[in-house]
């Protein structure tokens, strides 16, 4: 919201600059986001004459107009429609910068040089009418400049309101607080009206059908009045507030509504339909014609005010066609009402309509505020417009909104703080805000209905901070609360798991959660899926159901970005819907992806990242969690290519899946390479992390190295080797491992040669040659009769 | 002077001008000098044959030992300047070899950081879902149906009845009714907005929550925990502006703008010439939300804060686009390895 920075000080009777201003009132909740010059584009604008209209040749909708800035006579071009001879217009001159960066220089148009330009409010920065020029009045003197003559040097102040603040929207409300700020009180414009002698009440009554919805209701009625350009007075408070000036009836109504933040309305009376207002609910498919123009089809959370007939405004939304006040309106009923703040927000929603009056109205109106907010207008339709108002307010208020009040316990406030500010400071505080205060241990604040937010002790002791400021309140360092911190398994767990990851060399990623469900059911189409019903867009309209999703989409970037080389990692959630009686289910994961070749280095080992560079980094989680039997199947998984695809096992627990994506999967995230995955599900592997360590004695006897090379089927695993030695071998086999694995020339088809290391040790004594090679033929023995191995020479 | 003594101030000489030489060529140069063919140590020993022969053995014998001792001293000062090529064959200039380091993704570091922090403190960690109850996310916060406050908040529906939380604080919801006081808690994690995806707004953001219950909890507590945290974070001598604000969840609230870390409140492009940066929420817990979770609101009061972690991050690093946090371009990790 904006409000003019004139108008706070004509309110409070402040000289703060207004760099002061909006920095006070930032610090008391009110905040002050911009401060702009309302004259920054007038520089080099002046008062001119239009002394002569040309037409241009060739061009029929600019025309050629000779104007006078009193020193001298230029050509300016000119397209505006309401442009006249004899007008004074404020012209912008060779030099000037106008709002929307136009710069004026001397320019060639059609053929004609022109030397300045007519403007519009919205090249002035005031509105954003740009229908035609702003014509100035007659008596301007030419060649003044634009800000002296309108006597214009103001600020805009824009207001970032909180929605809990209906009272700051508008500029007394906003003065209130700046005067608590310094201790004075705000001085309202004074009414002075005189009303005539036949009552409104002879021409209309209110009926209200719903006054849950419409707790009050108040007219009134003034005739004769003459609809013209409002005085500049008002069109400047308008301008600095971003209101575009209408007509001087409208214009007030707005006035008033900026000045004590009450919305009016105003009718024609001659084209109101009848002589009774009748507030009620909307009917279903019940048509209605806003003043904007636009056709509504209504339901019953539309407040509708009828004239017992047809709808003549969206209560507190917008102001209906068929009524609205124009050039030729004489007689005005004028609507000062109070709605509820929830049925205002139903009908702008319905209607689609934000105007400011709903946005006041749906943060809550002053019930109370009815009858300054009226007698202002009323007595402004009097003095600007000539009207002759007549006496009566037609007032239809059956259950009066009265003011709360709220015990407030002095000493609580200075708890709930840690402040020590004196019970009298506080009454001030209070008083200083317009509430009314009473009691002495005690005090029984009444809080004006204008401030509907203040409704309990701490929302009192939320304005004594407020405009004491946060800087009264001392930073205690005194460490308070918990004893000692408990910490949880799961927090370590994830992050000890990133730190292996990313020493093996792994990139974290962070994915965002959403996910598209067209590729989503590609990768699982038996899984099910959290529909996001009001997406931004149908890429990301379920919560993803897993973390794969996530990596092709991120691999799919590096590649289009040329990062051919990738091994990454996330730590995320998948999320799943309620099967049966449960509950969603959201399941922590870990997912690995690699792509790509090693990095060139200058010992020139690249080779394509595999399938082992996936288990290298699980098996460095292996080790470090210390799973049990932690296992590779084959297992045919949707996601993943039926020739490399294995379900994980740890426990004997299913904990995962790796494998390669298919290439068709790869080609809808725009991948042309082979990417390998492994996701695992965090749940059962914690159940199974951090089993306590037992330590073993060092050995004391050395141990006995023992090489051999066997030749089998290539189908014969080396787990089944590893696992077939250690049978043989028994507790004295200290480690197995294998140091080579070849297939290819000089090996027979479809068999491979692979060389193992077995390192003997016994804990109790030296072993003896004989007693290792007894074991070594036990060994060897074993491979050939369990595994059909032919044992090599070496 | 003799030629003894001529001996000996050429060494003096020689082994101060060694001590101050700075490279291998000057050092040759010097040891050409003084040992050379027609150097100085040489020239003097010219003189040798026009001495008595008793003598000339003797000073002979010193003279010689003189020159030994010189070179040795050359020899181990050219050892100071020693070239890779001469004494071995391994290039320091190589990249070494093995593993390199995975990049840790900037916002679980920033997310690590806020988190150490408060655990300095005393905060404990709590997690909950994402996918959240309207009663957890918004009631049980003192939204109330149908408010303004929860425009403030674009949120995400799920089918079934469900949001996707809008900050962590249903966490705050969720540990409040299970517990008794005092809780001293964080809760790091995801949350949701519904808007259009931009350089400054993305659809999901990170949160580092909080909330501390005790008897006599005051807002000068809230502030001293604040400002350390403040200063841990972003660093000492910063000021700090406390601001009242609105969060339905808490009375009174607070917006706390730091002076910005890059111009020390002069103004610039970062802090978009203000001087100050927006970086967290707080307030004491509204006594309505302590009621709903079973809590007495007279005998119990307490505060909670909220701090973003992409838009602090963005600051601290000046990144300028919140999308190149979940594109995850690994030229982008790797920065922050």
């Amino acid at each position: 919201m904006k409000i003019s920075y004139n108008w706070l000080r004509e309110l409070t009777g402040l000289d703060w600059s207004p760099e002061e201003m909006g920095d006070r009132l930032t610090l008391c909740g009110t905040a002050c986001e911009h401060i702009e010059s309302t004259a920054r584009y007038m520089d080099r604008v002046l008062v001119a004459e239009v002394s002569e209209l040309h037409p241009v040749p060739g061009a029929d909708k600019i025309q050629r107009a000779v104007v006078d800035t009193g020193s001298e006579r230029l050509d300016v071009i000119c397209g505006a429609p309401n442009v006249a001879v004899g007008q004074k217009v404020p012209l912008a001159t060779i030099g000037a910068t106008l709002a929307g960066d136009i710069k004026i220089t001397k320019a060639k148009i059609r053929g004609v040089v022109s030397y300045g330009m007519i403007c519009s409010e919205r090249e002035l920065g005031l509105s954003d009418d740009h229908s035609g020029i702003l014509v100035l009045d007659p008596d301007a003197p030419a060649g003044k400049s634009l800000v002296e003559y309108l006597d214009f040097d103001d600020y805009m102040l824009t207001f970032e309101l909180t929605p809990n603040r209906p009272d700051s929207m508008s500029a007394i409300g906003i003065a209130r607080d700046l005067a608590a700020l310094a201790s004075l009180k705000v001085t309202r414009p004074t009414v002075d009206l005189s009303e005539s002698a036949e009552s409104a009440s002879d021409f209309i009554s209110v009926s209200i059908d719903d006054p849950l919805a419409c707790p009050r209701y108040a007219a009134r009625v003034i005739r004769n009045v003459k609809v013209a350009p409002s005085p500049w007075w008002i069109r400047k408070k308008l301008w600095t507030a971003g209101i575009r000036p209408i007509s001087n009836v409208v214009d007030i109504t707005n006035l008033v509504m900026l000045e004590c933040g009450h919305p009016l309305h105003a009718f024609d009376l001659d084209r109101f339909g009848s002589d009774r207002v009748v507030v009620r609910r909307a009917r279903d498919k019940e048509k209605f014609v806003t003043l904007d123009g636009s056709e509504h089809e209504l339901t019953e959370n539309v407040l509708l005010i009828t004239n017992g007939i047809t709808g003549v405004a969206a209560a507190g939304v917008m102001g209906g066609m068929d009524s609205e006040v124009e050039d030729n309106t004489t007689n005005v009923l004028l609507e000062a009402a109070f709605f509820d703040a929830s049925i205002i927000r139903k009908s702008r929603k319905e209607l689609g309509i934000v105007s400011e009056s709903s946005s006041r109205f749906e943060k809550g109106a002053d019930p109370n505020g009815i009858e300054y907010a009226i007698d202002r207008a009323a007595d402004l339709f009097c003095r600007v417009c000539g009207g002759e108002v007549l006496s009566t307010v037609v007032d239809c208020y059956p259950g009066r909104i009265e003011p709360k009040t709220i015990d407030f316990r002095p000493r609580r406030c200075n708890t709930v703080l840690g402040t020590d500010i004196s019970t009298d400071r506080m009454r001030r505080i209070f008083t200083d805000l317009e509430f009314g205060v009473g009691g002495s241990e005690t005090l029984e604040v009444t809080v004006p209905t204008f401030r509907p937010d203040i409704e309990r002790e701490i929302d009192l002791i939320e304005e004594v901070v407020r405009i004491e400021g946060f800087d009264s309140v001392e930073d205690s360092v005194v460490n308070i609360g918990a004893l000692f911190t408990p910490t949880h398994y799961e927090d370590h767990f994830n992050s000890e798991m990133r730190h292996v990851l990313l020493g093996t060399g792994f990139d974290e990623m962070v994915g965002h959660g959403l996910a598209d469900s067209r590729f989503a059911s590609l990768l699982n189409p038996d899984l099910p899926q959290v529909r996001i019903t009001n997406p931004v867009s149908e890429e990301l309209n379920i919560m993803r159901n897993s973390l794969v999703h996530t990596a092709l989409g991120v691999i799919g970037h590096n590649l289009a970005h040329r990062n051919m080389d990738l091994r990454l990692f996330e730590i995320g959630k998948a999320y799943f819907p309620p099967a049966d009686t449960s509950d969603f289910h959201e399941e922590e994961r870990v997912v690995l992806a690699v792509t790509g070749s090693t990095p060139r280095g200058w010992r020139g080992n690249v080779r394509p990242l595999d399938f082992y560079d996936l288990t290298g980094a699980l098996e460095c989680l292996v080790d470090h969690f210390r799973w049990p039997q932690f296992k590779f199947t084959p297992r045919r998984i949707s996601f993943l290519d039926e020739s490399l695809s294995f379900r994980i096992t740890a426990g004997n627990q299913p904990v995962g899946w790796v494998g390669r994506i298919p290439g068709n999967l790869a080609r809808k995230t725009d991948i042309k390479q082979s990417v390998l995955v492994a996701e695992l599900v965090l749940a059962p592997l914690i159940a199974v992390s951090g089993s306590l360590v037992q330590f073993r004695p060092l050995p004391v006897y050395p141990a006995a190295p023992r090489d051999l090379a066997i030749v089998v089927d290539q189908r014969v695993s080396a787990g089944e080797i590893v696992e077939c030695v250690r049978q043989a071998a028994g507790d004295l086999a200290e480690s197995v491992n294998i140091f080579d694995l070849y297939a290819g020339e000089q090996i027979e088809k479809g068999k491979k040669s692979v060389a193992i290391s077995i390192s003997y040790r016994s804990p109790s004594g030296s072993l003896s040659g004989d007693a290792v090679d007894e074991k070594q033929r036990l060994v060897t023995g074993s491979l050939k009769q369990m595994l059909l191995a032919e044992i090599r020479d070496k | 002077m003799s030629l003894p003594d001529e001996v000996a101030r050429l060494k003096r000489e020689a082994l101060e001008r060694i001590g101050k030489t700075d490279s291998l060529a000057s050092l040759k140069e010097l040891q050409v000098l003084y040992l050379g063919r027609k150097g100085l140590l040489t020239a003097v020993l010219k003189g040798l044959k026009d001495l008595p022969v008793d003598e000339r053995r003797h000073v002979g014998g010193q003279a010689n030992q003189c020159r030994r001792q010189l070179e040795e001293e050359f020899k181990q000062a050219a050892g100071r300047f020693a070239s890779p090529a001469s004494h071995t064959l391994i290039d320091p200039t190589l990249p070494g070899t093995g593993q390199r380091l995975g990049a840790a993704h900037i916002v679980s570091q920033t997310i690590d950081e806020i988190c150490r922090i408060f655990y300095g403190m005393g905060f404990e960690i709590a997690r909950g879902p994402d996918v959240e109850t309207d009663y957890y996310n918004f009631e049980a916060l003192n939204f109330p149906p149908d408010h303004p406050a929860r425009d403030m908040q674009d949120t995400f529906f799920v089918e079934g009845g469900r949001l996707l939380r809008t900050h962590t604080t249903p966490v705050q919801s969720r540990e409040l009714e299970k517990r008794k006081p005092p809780m001293k808690i964080i809760t790091p994690g995801k949350c949701f907005r519904n808007e259009a995806i931009s350089t400054r707004a993305h659809v999901s953001f990170h949160q580092v929550d909080g909330f501390l219950v005790d008897e006599d909890v005051s807002m000068a507590d809230m502030k001293g925990a604040l400002v350390a945290f403040c200063k841990a974070f972003f660093g000492e001598g910063l000021k700090l502006k406390f601001r009242p604000s609105y969060f339905p969840f808490t009375e009174p609230s607070a917006e706390v703008d730091i002076q910005c870390f890059l111009c020390r409140g002069k103004g610039c492009r970062v802090c978009q010439h203000t001087g100050w940066l927006e970086i967290l929420g707080c307030g004491m817990i509204d006594p309505a939300v302590l009621e709903k979770a079973g809590h007495d609101p007279e005998k119990y009061t307490g505060y909670a804060f909220g701090v973003g972690v992409e838009r602090p991050a963005m600051l601290k690093y000046r990144i300028d686009d919140i999308r190149l946090f979940f594109n995850n371009d690994v030229r982008f990790l790797r920065q922050f390895i």
